[in-house]
């Protein structure tokens, strides 16, 4: 079977719903204290500079306000940090991930099993990294990479293995924890993730995936992904979410660096699917020096509330970014998505190809900024977002920001909200399609010039996602 | 925002200017609620970025710009026809009372920010407009002058059934053959237009005040049945103005347009927003801005398109376009959706850009001297909203002083 066939044939909504025992070795105490800290930095036995660096954040944290004062933003009241449970390691034998999904405790091995992580290793990928809770529990790279240099680890690995890089670009330069405050939460409270380092003139031919699950009620999990690329180097970096549905809120606040090199090339792959109880609070950020290349792919489907606008700062001359966001609210949920990117080198590029579908309730919202820096000559822009909305429950807003300080440049954005066309559907029912049919094929062809950027496999499965949101959702 | 509390201002300051223009008691009482709204009125909203604010209002020394007492100007007011009342809001009381009463404040709230606040309690100029059913009039001109450190006006448009009215309003700074006021200068201008069944208002506007002036201009309009509200903003002069145009489709089948001008040299800034609200059925709008900078000059402009739930068979349009001629000017846009009916086809689009490299090389390549094409250029860049202009005179007007400033 191939693994499309797979993800076709497996039940979607299976996949991600099913909830395990909770079983752990170690769990933290609710709430976030100086002592939290120190106990996670100590259960990971950390270096005193990474201590020390978790302590400032939290320091930020206690200090910054919510992002409630922006326009229309989603709302946060309910998060109370003080409910969260910051830190679940997993029980397992070996700390930093097994090479073996067999070595794995059974039923953890099942949940990556159901949710097709195996499967997809052995058909497409180089590498793949799975974290539960707050721990990696498997990671395993193709030896052929290992053989040229490339580090695909655990970050708490990475932070004892590849201290010297880490030190170097752990929340120093691309998302210093006084960013925002659950940057600095994060900055505080991480906890696995994974590290990417790949040599010069490297090209990893094959994506590397992560897949971050959680299982507990009530928890956060705040992995932080570091991956840097070389000069002239290339990698596609997958990174999948899902948690099952519990009643208390669960908290996802992860932190992404990304630094490209001169000429390389990174792309940055994730499909959210987080279970309706979570908030899914990002901060993502790559650096792009001279003819790097950056693209960011997006599909938010799960969540209560998304907050995450993936950024990219130009910084040297030639430098470009591609944005590709799809987001889809239903009932009850708050899809706050968009884009930042910073021009701040002649000759940059950048573009935002955004589609947002708001159904049953829900509110999809692109907010987004591009900003031109004065001297950043023959730098060009363009932004679209195209929103389809099908009740007046729901609601699509578009919110872009152009900051532009320099003349020589070329700086577009349009956007359109529209309803699902009668004529259109009504072609489709006299083509024998029933109503739900002929509406989930519309919303195919509408996502459609995104899915195609995708690997097959992650097309096929957002296309799946997208139905299994659609299905029975519509009168 | 007690931290602009104005100490010059009191009680006794609002009284005098109601006592000096004989206003009836409902009058001063709102005059009195807007001072007491300044006690807890924000400044206008202002778009934030991460370590940005597009326009700094804070910076404004309102204790210096303001001096209630000597507010002075000289203002020429045509109605080109005697079926419609245009007067100065002083002098209207006596007969159209009622109608003021009833209409004053409806559209506009006085605490709506600090500056309505401010200018409610202490305008002493501005117009009265009352186009009764079924009349038609093409010529409102209003023609002002400032001469004085700060200038408070608001100008109430009552346009009843079937009515049709265009009116034209200008704003200069006196020429100092008046008592001469150095330094900085306010100016306030409220506009409240209603719409009634049916009825059709043009309400052009053109700001050319020097470049010692603040400005803050907030004109609304509130549309009923079939009613269409058509908005021309053209702001060429102050050194910095907050221009807010804005449309509440309220009735169904009702439309607006809002078209919009500017030109910075040197270090003006223009912070410039339209807005409209769809709250009924088939509601049409539409949003054309086009400006030029020049020089170190700023613009930032916010258009919003809000359809709210009950809005359906929306249609809801917005355009703006910057061109920039030199490399140290700035442009900030951001042109908003806010969509709660799916029964809406809704756009917008935003462009900054500088003068099209080739179009240039074409016209140089016909002999025509580079400075010659640019300015060619730009005047062709204000083509399409010229276009938008139905009134020959005030497009003219308009267009010469884009070539004044072209100059």
């Amino acid at each position: 079977m191939s693994s499309q066939d797979h993800l076709k044939e497996t039940n979607t909504e299976e996949r991600f719903e099913f909830k395990k025992e909770e079983k752990s070795a170690f769990k933290s105490e609710k709430g976030l204290t100086e002592e939290t800290v120190r106990v996670i930095s100590e259960d990971k036995d950390e270096p005193e500079w990474m201590l020390e660096r978790r302590l400032r954040a939290l320091k930020h944290f206690q200090k910054m306000p919510m992002p409630t004062d922006w326009p229309e933003a989603p709302d946060l009241s309910e998060v109370d940090i003080d409910e969260i449970i910051p830190y679940i390691r997993p029980d397992i034998d070996v700390r930093g991930g097994v090479d073996d999904w067999t070595e794995l405790p059974e039923e953890i091995k099942d949940t990556f099993d159901k949710l097709g992580i195996p499967e997809a290793e052995k058909n497409a990928l180089s590498g793949v990294g799975a974290q539960y809770e707050s721990e990696i529990v498997y990671q395993n790279m193709q030896e052929r990479w290992e053989e040229k240099g490339v580090i695909f680890c655990d970050m708490d690995k990475a932070v004892q293995e590849h201290e010297e890089l880490v030190k170097e670009y752990f929340m120093t330069k691309a998302v210093p924890p006084s960013d925002n405050k659950f940057a600095a939460l994060h900055g505080a409270i991480w906890s696995g993730g994974s590290f990417v380092y790949v040599p010069e003139d490297t090209t990893v031919d094959m994506p590397i995936q992560a897949y971050f699950r959680m299982n507990s009620e009530g928890m956060g999990q705040f992995e932080h992904t570091l991956i840097i690329a070389e000069e002239g180097s290339e990698v596609h970096y997958i990174e999948g979410c899902s948690a099952p549905k519990y009643s208390a809120f669960n908290l996802h606040s992860g932190g992404v660096e990304v630094f490209v090199g001169e000429d390389a090339h990174v792309q940055y792959s994730t499909v959210q699917n987080w279970s309706k109880n979570t908030y899914n609070l990002n901060t993502k950020r790559a650096i792009a020096e001279k003819g790097g290349r950056m693209e960011w792919i997006s599909g938010s489907m799960g969540s209560k509330a998304t907050m995450l606008y993936p950024s990219t700062i130009l910084k040297g001359r030639g430098a470009s970014d591609n944005h590709i966001t799809i987001a889809m609210a239903g009932e009850g949920q708050d899809i706050d998505t968009g884009a930042k990117v910073y021009h701040n080198a002649p000759d940059t590029k950048s573009t935002v190809e955004s589609k947002s579908i708001a159904k049953d309730g829900g509110r999809t919202n692109y907010r987004g900024l591009v900003h031109i820096a004065d001297g950043a000559e023959n730098s060009s822009t363009a932004v679209e977002c195209d929103a389809l909305m099908f009740d007046n429950k729901s609601t699509s807003d578009t919110m872009p920001y152009m900051e532009i300080n320099e003349s020589k440049v070329d700086v577009a954005h349009e956007a359109t909200v529209g309803k699902i066309g009668d004529e259109d559907i009504f072609y489709l029912q006299s083509r024998g399609l029933d109503d739900d049919d002929a509406k989930q094929m519309i919303v195919s062809g509408f996502i459609e010039p995104i899915t195609e950027e995708l690997p097959i496999e992650y097309a096929v499965e957002l296309n799946r996602l997208v139905e299994l949101e659609m299905e029975g959702s519509l009168g | 925002m007690s931290t602009k509390a104005i100490e010059s201002l009191s009680e006794d300051t609002v009284r005098r200017i109601a006592d000096e223009r004989d206003e009836p008691e409902w009058l001063l009482e709102a005059r009195l609620d807007a001072l007491d709204a300044l006690e807890t009125a924000a400044l206008p909203d202002v778009i934030q970025t991460p370590g940005r604010r597009w326009t700094d209002l804070e910076a404004l020394d309102f204790e210096a710009l303001v001096d209630p007492l000597n507010q002075s100007d000289a203002t020429e007011r045509t109605a080109g026809d005697d079926e419609v009342v245009v007067l100065p809001f002083t002098e209207a009381f006596d007969e159209y009372g009622d109608v003021i009463e009833a209409n004053f404040g409806s559209v506009l709230d006085a605490d709506h920010n600090y500056l309505t606040a401010l200018s409610v309690a202490l305008f002493t100029t501005g117009t009265f407009v009352y186009v009764p059913e079924g009349v038609d009039v093409e010529d409102v001109k209003v023609r002002a002058e400032m001469n004085s450190r700060s200038l408070f006006s608001q100008t109430l448009v009552v346009a009843e059934e079937s009515s049709s009215v265009t009116i034209l309003e200008s704003i200069t700074s006196g020429d100092g053959s008046g008592e001469r006021v150095d330094g900085d200068r306010y100016f306030s201008n409220l506009v409240e237009v209603v719409a009634g069944e049916n009825a059709n208002v043009q309400f052009g506007s053109l700001q050319n005040l020097d470049d010692d002036t603040y400005t803050y201009s907030l004109k609304r309009g509130v549309t009923d049945t079939y009613a269409a509200i058509d908005w021309i903003e053209s702001n060429f002069g102050s050194k910095l103005t907050r221009s807010d145009v804005e449309t509440e489709l309220n009735g169904d089948g009702s439309e607006s347009q809002i078209v919009g001008t500017f030109f910075g040299t040197d270090d003006q800034h223009f912070d410039i927003n339209a807005r409209v609200w769809h709250q009924a059925e088939h509601t049409t709008a539409d949003l054309v801005t086009r400006g030029v900078l020049d020089d170190v000059a700023r613009s930032v402009y916010e258009g919003v398109q809000d359809v709210g739930e009950d809005a359906w068979n929306t249609s809801s349009y917005q355009r703006e376009n910057t061109l920039m001629l030199s490399d140290d000017a700035e442009a900030d846009a951001s042109p908003k959706l806010i969509i709660h009916n799916h029964d809406t086809e809704a756009s917008h689009s935003a462009t900054v850009g500088q003068v099209d490299a080739e179009d240039l090389f074409y016209l140089e390549s016909r002999t025509i001297n580079p400075r010659t094409a640019r300015n060619m250029l730009v005047e062709g860049f204000f083509v399409p909203v010229f276009e938008e202009i139905a009134v020959d005179e005030f497009r003219d007007d308009v267009e010469e002083l884009v070539v004044e400033r072209l100059q």
